[in-house]
């Protein structure tokens, strides 16, 4: 008993040093706002970072692109910060801001030197108290939504093909499959009244989090945090979307044709596991051997060895979300460019291939410890900037209701063994349940190409 | 109890409501001054600099070996030979293979890179702390000893080819080789990254010779810094690695002669294109210049950012874009100072007439104590919040170290950032920001907008890359 004890406080004390240990405070203000804080004076800088647990995939039918029109919408003003305050007061003040859109969260930032906290609460609430939601602001961003959409999406190689047509192929669930950007046709049909009933329902402070990291004093920022957001009405709390998906009877294929493109790329995505569940630490670790750094397999036997792929990405939540902040369902999936002498069959073949060898034979243990100590050193890496640790907390908290997996995450996986590797890599990464979406460079041949199959 | 403390706590909420004023933004104090963590500054027998910085706040070690051996060095007709071979140091030694060195990094928790900019070329890495002295061997081996397999080489130039195709099918891509091509001239800075004819000349003998020449110990910096050993070991570990590393004579830069800069329209034809990728800009100055810091300030105010007069006006005002702003491009003997936009093809000669007016309106009139002051405020910020991880000091410091600037540079920063008048920013824009020595590069579908450019000169339209 006591041998057993004390392999257990040596093992404690090994994964204690594994990575530094980021403070947390967390507290509830009465209208139900979610405020997670987190000191660190080692520079006069503080993330203000508001989540909100809304994002493309509560959008209804007939309204893509919804929750991203909104995220413009939240920079057109309000009550006391009239339009162009936001930027104006921020930038003034030393920082930096922005917003994004996910399809599980809409994100709204502030990185600024740190006796300016409060200039970022008093534009934060003064927004979520009394957004200033007018037919102008909202004709004017719908154009703004489009230009975006001109410009990042449609005259960039690849972009339709992994926003449009990607989630189409992955998923039957019309939540998870729509476009995140939308349709100039939906963005056109947005209402007024649609954007002052999602505004009441979802931006309401007990549908969001916010966190502030950085060189704060805890107890003053918490009476800044009441003083600003203390009053603002609480909201029903909203139904979430049905995101259920059904089994995928059998393997998806379908060609996309890229006008831009150049190089031929191929997305292969399989659905993933559970967040949180053994099998999720268990990919995630199979993602570091398979992609992480230049001793990875597909660095070694694709890019290397068979000299066939380019350029590669892949991830839990591929393409808008990551491992940490994904809704279920989530796909492990990967984008690969690869030379043109080779066809996209090939290529997923030996992408299949490299699965193949860690369903059949594991990972042997000096591998394994690389990309632990890789991943760890990784995680350490991102854990410098406020705003990295903002947005790990900011994540935790609205999707999992636990900031403290920041702290305890990285354990559970350095402690994913070979076996629970090789189990889950047969489970989920096989043909019959893989999708992959060709995209081949120049115009389509003649009519846009149909499904191949689904 | 439980009563009184409910009193308690909505007599405090009252309290504090009383104290602020919601209609205002609240009254905070002037942005708090920063201290960089003090570097310690020594040089090896065969000339190596080497900076300490102990920055203890993550268990980590960053570094930086810096090198005069950017892409300006290339050789006429190989642009790109400074990027091969700064991408080629990692990629195989006299003793370790790539394979070895990838495992080697990952088995510390390191990472490694070559990479060159226009003026220097730079191996990048960082490593958990506790393996320092192991990082430090590889540091070495690939500065001291690459061997720049003959099958590393050929793969590297087949795939650069390839990215260099997926590199311009971007039309913002497009645009900068483009704009560099015309604003530099016959300078060697013209090339922003290579071309498929030299990555195809490319081979060992050239890289092998460039790295002779180029990767030396006397004109190079080695910067560590993070959770380091003390001063005494980190020195003889320095020392033992790099301190038989050969001097050799430092190589002559390529004079710094540029095109006198004049106004000149290029449209590259990029037929499909849904809207028009445009840079508005010419030849400025470089930190070191005089008229630097009321240049960079102004460039804050005309297009740096969401509260600028170019966003305000081209992107907000008149919705013709997603993205409007300026930008200065800072290299070690001149610099550039352009205006960005994206437009829908529709409206290029009013987006073109709006940026215009935006530069030359900042050239006849003073800027306002506001604009000023605001602006001041962001480049400060923007500043510290760059020195929040080990990546980011240490590149403000290979900064320094590696464009020449005066050794107080990152502590007197700010100051001079706060000492600019708005007369020296109208003198800066004028002369920098001026449309009709400007070089105007439009990338875009020909047959939609050739004939609204044509308003502003003569256009010679060339086929896209």
């Amino acid at each position: 008993m006591r041998y057993l004890i004390t392999i257990l406080i040596l093992f404690c004390a090994v994964l204690q040093a594994a990575q530094p240990v980021i403070p947390i405070e967390k507290f509830s203000l009465k209208n139900g706002l979610r405020v997670v804080m987190s000191r660190d004076n080692a520079v006069p800088v503080v993330t203000v970072y508001l989540m909100f647990d809304v994002g493309s995939r509560a959008e209804e039918k007939g309204r893509t692109g919804f929750a991203h029109l909104f995220e413009h919408m939240m920079f057109e003003g309000s009550t006391n910060a009239p339009k162009g305050t936001h930027f104006k007061l921020v930038q003034a003040n030393g920082g930096t801001l922005n917003g994004s859109t996910h399809p599980d969260y809409t994100n709204y930032f502030e990185v600024l030197p740190s006796n300016k906290l409060a200039v970022a609460l008093w534009l934060e609430s003064d927004r979520m108290r009394s957004l200033a939601i007018t037919a102008e602001n909202l004709a004017n961003q719908k154009e703004a939504v489009k230009q975006e959409r001109r410009l990042s999406f449609d005259n960039r190689p690849y972009s339709t093909a992994i926003v449009d047509v990607w989630p189409q192929l992955a998923f039957e669930n019309w939540q998870s499959s729509h476009s995140l950007i939308g349709s100039f046709e939906d963005l056109n049909a947005a209402t007024l009244k649609d954007v002052e009933s999602f505004f009441k329902t979802y931006y309401a402070p007990n549908n969001a989090v916010l966190v502030i990291v950085g060189d704060i004093k805890v107890p003053e920022a918490k009476k800044l945090v009441e003083t600003y957001f203390g009053d603002i009405p609480s909201q029903r709390k909203p139904k979430p979307a049905d995101l259920t998906e059904p089994e995928q009877p059998k393997p998806r294929s379908q060609v996309y044709h890229d006008q831009h493109a150049r190089v031929p790329g191929v997305v292969i995505g399989y659905r993933g596991p559970l967040r949180h569940s053994p099998d999720y630490y268990a990919i995630g670790m199979l993602d570091v051997l398979l992609t992480g750094g230049p001793s990875s397999r597909f660095q070694l036997d694709l890019v290397k060895g068979k000299q066939s792929v380019i350029q590669y990405q892949a991830e839990l939540g591929w393409p808008f979300a990551s491992i940490s902040d994904y809704k279920n369902p989530g796909d492990y999936a990967m984008f690969l460019l690869y030379k043109p002498n080779f066809t996209s069959k090939q290529i997923v073949d030996q992408a299949q291939e490299e699965i193949a060898k860690i369903q059949n034979d594991g990972v042997d243990i000096m591998e394994l410890e690389r990309a632990r100590t890789l991943l760890r050193s990784e995680r350490i890496t991102s854990l410098q900037s406020s705003f990295q640790r903002a947005s790990l907390l900011a994540g935790y908290e609205v999707l999992d209701g636990n900031p403290e997996y920041v702290n305890t995450e990285l354990e559970r996986f350095l402690t994913v063994t070979s076996e629970q590797i090789q189990a889950a890599a047969k489970k989920y990464l096989t043909p019959e349940r893989r999708s992959v979406l060709d995209i081949l460079p120049g115009p389509a041949p003649q009519a846009p190409s149909p499904k191949e199959s689904k | 109890m439980l009563k009184k403390g409910l009193v308690f706590l909505f007599a405090g909420l009252i309290t504090m409501a009383q104290t602020i004023d919601r209609t205002k933004p609240p009254e905070t104090p002037p942005i708090p001054s920063y201290k960089m963590p003090p570097a310690h500054e020594t040089k090896l027998d065969n000339g190596l600099r080497v900076v300490l910085v102990e920055d203890p706040r993550f268990p980590l070690v960053t570094a930086r070996l810096s090198f005069q051996a950017g892409s300006k060095f290339d050789p006429k007709d190989l642009p790109g030979l400074s990027e091969t071979t700064a991408a080629l140091l990692t990629q195989g030694t006299k003793t370790r293979s790539f394979r070895e060195i990838a495992e080697e990094l990952a088995t510390i928790g390191a990472s490694l890179n070559g990479n060159s900019s226009p003026d220097v070329l730079t191996i990048a890495g960082s490593v958990l702390a506790e393996n320092t002295p192991k990082f430090l061997d590889l540091l070495a081996d690939v500065a001291l000893n690459p061997s720049f397999p003959e099958d590393e080489v050929q793969l590297r130039k087949q795939n650069r080819k390839q990215a260099l195709l997926a590199q311009r099918s971007q039309s913002s891509f497009l645009a900068r080789e483009k704009f560099d091509e015309v604003v530099f001239g016959d300078h060697p800075y013209s090339h922003l990254g290579p071309s498929m004819e030299a990555i195809d000349r490319m081979d060992q003998a050239a890289i092998r010779n460039f790295r002779d020449v180029h990767v030396i110990p006397n004109h190079a910096v080695l910067i560590l810094l993070g959770r380091l050993p003390t001063r005494p070991e980190i020195l003889k570990m320095v020392s033992d690695r790099f301190g038989s590393w050969q001097q050799k004579p430092v190589p002559q830069p390529p004079a710094a002669r540029f095109p006198e800069s004049k106004r000149q329209l290029v449209l590259v034809d990029r037929p499909g294109s849904v809207q028009a990728d445009i840079h508005i800009g010419r030849l400025s100055a470089t930190r070191t210049d005089p008229g630097y810091y009321p240049l960079l300030v102004g460039n804050a105010i005309l297009g740096g950012g969401a509260n600028s007069r170019l966003f305000n006006d081209v992107r907000e005002k008149r919705g013709f874009a997603y993205d409007a702003h300026s930008e200065l491009d800072r290299r070690k003997d001149t610099g550039v100072a352009a205006a960005v936009t994206q437009v829908r093809n529709e409206v290029v000669e009013p987006a073109l007439e709006a940026v215009f007016s935006n530069l030359v309106e900042m050239g006849k009139t003073p800027v306002t104590a506001v604009e000023l002051s605001d602006a001041k405020n962001y480049i400060s910020g923007v500043f510290v919040m760059s020195l929040e991880t080990q990546a980011g000091v240490a590149d403000q410091i290979d900064l320094v170290k590696t464009m020449g600037l005066p050794n107080d540079y990152l502590e007197a920063f700010t100051q001079h950032v706060r000492s600019v008048e708005p007369d020296q920013i109208q003198a800066a824009v004028k002369k920098y920001f001026a449309p009709d020595q400007a070089t105007i590069v439009v990338v875009g579908d020909a047959s939609k907008i050739q004939k609204p450019l044509e308003k502003f000169g003569s256009v010679t339209v060339e086929k896209a890359k």
